[in-house]
């Protein structure tokens, strides 16, 4: 057991698998799905200052590496931070995950996904967590796919791009073996990169190979979506970090800052405009998704600007949002009743659900990056630096955040306006207020008190020496 | 004459990936997937020791026989009929599936020379050929089944393209295990459409 590999990848991985035979004691299951994560995060925090621990006269000294079939994965004592953060994802939403209709899967393979996230960041060589990845997309199916549907086109979507993702990734690290030797070898290099890029837009869906995000949203039951989502967002962009740490040849391409800078503005600016459109709250989940991918990239694009800190500081406000938003989508699925939230379905919802209502407008707030909220102050610097640039891409990023602004003044013209619905009597548990005002205060708080979320991680990223500026 | 029988299995697998592309028959298809997967072994041979050689048909095999498996519990398995009027959409799919493997048996020697010049010609055209109909059955259907015969030609396509390249026994285990999953995966949507079909 002595083995950071042992610890924090295989034992929740067998401890995942074994919670499926628990499938039939729920209560059991859910206790355990939320007890396994948090003790995972607390030991990886307690670790991360050096590898022996010395408790009650004994010495508990921890191994760094596990080799398997020949290759080694190595977790060492400042990386522990990030693998904290993971399982601190999973916590929170294993914690609520009971309270709603999502699969009878989701408590034992939120462990598995969460295990498989982490062994992603340390395998070596670390090409090969493309293939690891495409066994999380895999193992997300049934999360994604809820009974007693067909299988439909966002999931199918979804599979086929990870899919088709994988080979880019793993090709890139061959095509370029040996570069750093050859440094004139500039086609290689530009040839490499191509893959590598379109590799991660295919992951992570980012413009124009999204579809399948809103498609997704769509299908899935929000809980179960944006935990997977999340810490898939959150892991992505760390592996793509790892990328410009490790390859020189990547990080030293000419322009590939502005290139990065383009694709992150167009995120941003294709989510805003195509969510003002939408019908549905479910896809809207999607187009939050692409835009908050659009300020992750931006701000990976500005890694020489202090870039890596502002990223560093954005995972749990951000984290922290769609966990919110997702508490409010799933709750009021829950009261509704319903699969879907049309806009026409969501006619005078504050009459009836008046404190998720509360809490969906500030959740949307929040994300959106509005005064007050917790994501405002990251933002707002993103927001700074955008206006440093170019015009077009000045242009990009406020039409962007317009689009989300109308967006959400439509969302409250709808849940305000008066309908048959408003004569309707208050239907939610008024025991809600308790959790609401919790949440809410929480991203005032942060927004306030940015080191809130600041403090955990700032050390996170420290083993990134390569990108610090 | 020798170059014949050598290069017989590469048609031989092109040939079933193509009919998986076009025609619709859950029993042809499964048989064509076979063919496909036992086609591989004597190009994998040319290039690992019989031991690693046999990983991918055997896995392919285990793969077929899930899904096969899954086609009889639901009661989906039909006799072979091999002489229906193909449809409109089977004349495309064969149409575009010709030209695809037409088109990259013309520049497969262009791309040897640039991308791939330590992979032989042959291995090289047949995994370019498998990922390119892999894609193509992705690009055109939406059915549980061709969804995952699509992806498991494209894997088993790359896969290849991969050992020629790099051989490591973490990456064989990891591929072994995404192929057994996909299979998992194509069943359960097999059996969640059957399952909605009834109610």
């Amino acid at each position: 057991m002595s083995n950071t590999v042992i610890i924090w990848v295989v034992l929740p991985l067998a401890l995942g698998l074994a919670l499926i035979l628990l499938q039939k004691v729920p209560r059991l299951s859910a206790v355990l799905a939320s007890l396994i994560p948090l003790v995972l995060a607390i030991l990886a925090l307690i670790f991360s200052n050096g590898l022996t621990l010395e408790l009650l006269g004994r010495r508990f000294i921890l191994a760094e590496s596990l080799t398997v079939f020949g290759r080694t994965i190595e977790i060492t004592a400042d990386q522990l931070r990030i693998i904290a953060l993971l399982y601190t994802l999973c916590f929170f939403w294993n914690l609520l995950g009971r309270l709603f209709k999502v699969s009878q899967w989701f408590d034992s393979l939120s462990l598995v996904i969460t295990s498989l996230w982490v062994s992603v960041h340390f395998i070596n060589p670390f090409l090969y967590a493309a293939v690891i990845i495409e066994l999380i997309a895999l193992i997300s199916v049934p999360l994604l796919s809820p009974r007693g549907t067909p299988a439909k086109a966002g999931v199918i979507r979804f599979l086929s791009m990870q899919t088709i993702a994988m080979p880019l990734i793993l090709l890139s690290g061959w095509m370029v073996a040996g570069i750093e030797t050859s440094p004139s070898a500039q086609d290689l290099i530009l040839r490499g990169a191509l893959l590598v890029l379109t590799g991660f837009i295919l992951w992570a869906g980012v413009f124009p190979l999204h579809s399948w995000l809103p498609m997704l949203t769509e299908e899935s039951h929000p809980w179960t979506i944006s935990f997977l989502l999340t810490i898939m967002q959150i892991s992505i962009a760390l592996f793509f970090l790892k990328f410009l740490n490790q390859y020189a040849w990547l990080r030293n391409i000419k322009d590939l800052d502005q290139v990065i800078k383009w694709v992150g503005a167009l995120c941003v600016l294709s989510a805003g405009v195509i969510a003002i459109f939408q019908q549905n709250l479910s896809r809207v989940l999607g187009y939050l998704y692409l835009a908050e991918s659009g300020y992750m990239i931006l701000s990976i694009a500005s890694l020489q600007q202090g870039g890596l800190e502002l990223f560093t500081l954005s995972l749990l406000p951000r984290a922290f949002a769609f966990w919110s938003l997702g508490l409010a989508l799933s709750t009021l699925r829950q009261g509704m009743d319903a699969d879907q939230f049309d806009f026409s379905a969501l006619s005078g919802l504050v009459w009836r659900y008046p404190r998720i209502s509360v809490l969906l407008l500030a959740s949307m707030l929040n994300i959106i990056g509005l005064p007050l909220f917790a994501l405002f102050p990251l933002k707002r610097i993103i927001w700074g630096m955008l206006a440093g640039e170019g015009l077009l891409l000045q242009l990009f990023g406020s039409l962007g955040l317009l689009g989300m602004i109308i967006l959400f003044l439509r969302l409250l013209g709808v849940i305000i306006s008066p309908s048959e619905s408003a004569m309707q009597a208050e239907q939610e548990n008024p025991i809600l207020i308790v959790p609401v005002l919790l949440t809410m205060l929480t991203m005032v708080l942060a927004c306030i008190f940015p080191q809130i979320f600041s403090a955990p991680v700032r050390e996170l990223l420290v083993f990134f020496q390569n990108l610090l500026p | 004459m020798t170059e014949v029988f050598q290069s017989l299995p590469i048609y031989i697998a092109l040939m079933a990936g193509l009919l998986n592309l076009v025609r619709r028959q859950w029993s042809l298809n499964l048989i064509a997937l076979v063919v496909q997967f036992i086609c591989l072994f004597p190009i994998l041979w040319a290039a690992l020791p019989l031991q690693l050689a046999l990983i991918q048909p055997f896995t392919g095999l285990m793969v077929t026989l899930i899904l096969y498996l899954t086609l009889l519990n639901v009661g989906e398995v039909e006799p072979i009929n091999l002489k229906p009027r193909p449809t409109s959409g089977e004349v495309f799919r064969a149409l575009a599936g010709i030209f695809l493997i037409a088109t990259l048996g013309t520049f497969v020697p262009q791309i040897k020379t640039a991308i791939f010049p330590s992979i032989p010609l042959n291995h090289l055209f047949l995994s370019l050929g498998l990922v390119l109909i892999g894609i193509l059955q992705l690009g055109t259907i939406r059915e549980p089944l061709y969804l995952a015969i699509g992806m498991l030609t494209f894997l088993s396509g790359f896969e290849l393209l991969y050992i020629a390249l790099e051989f490591s026994f973490l990456l064989a285990a990891l591929f072994v295990a995404v192929n057994l999953l996909l299979a998992i995966v194509g069943s359960f949507f097999i059996i969640k459409n059957v399952e909605s079909e009834i109610e």
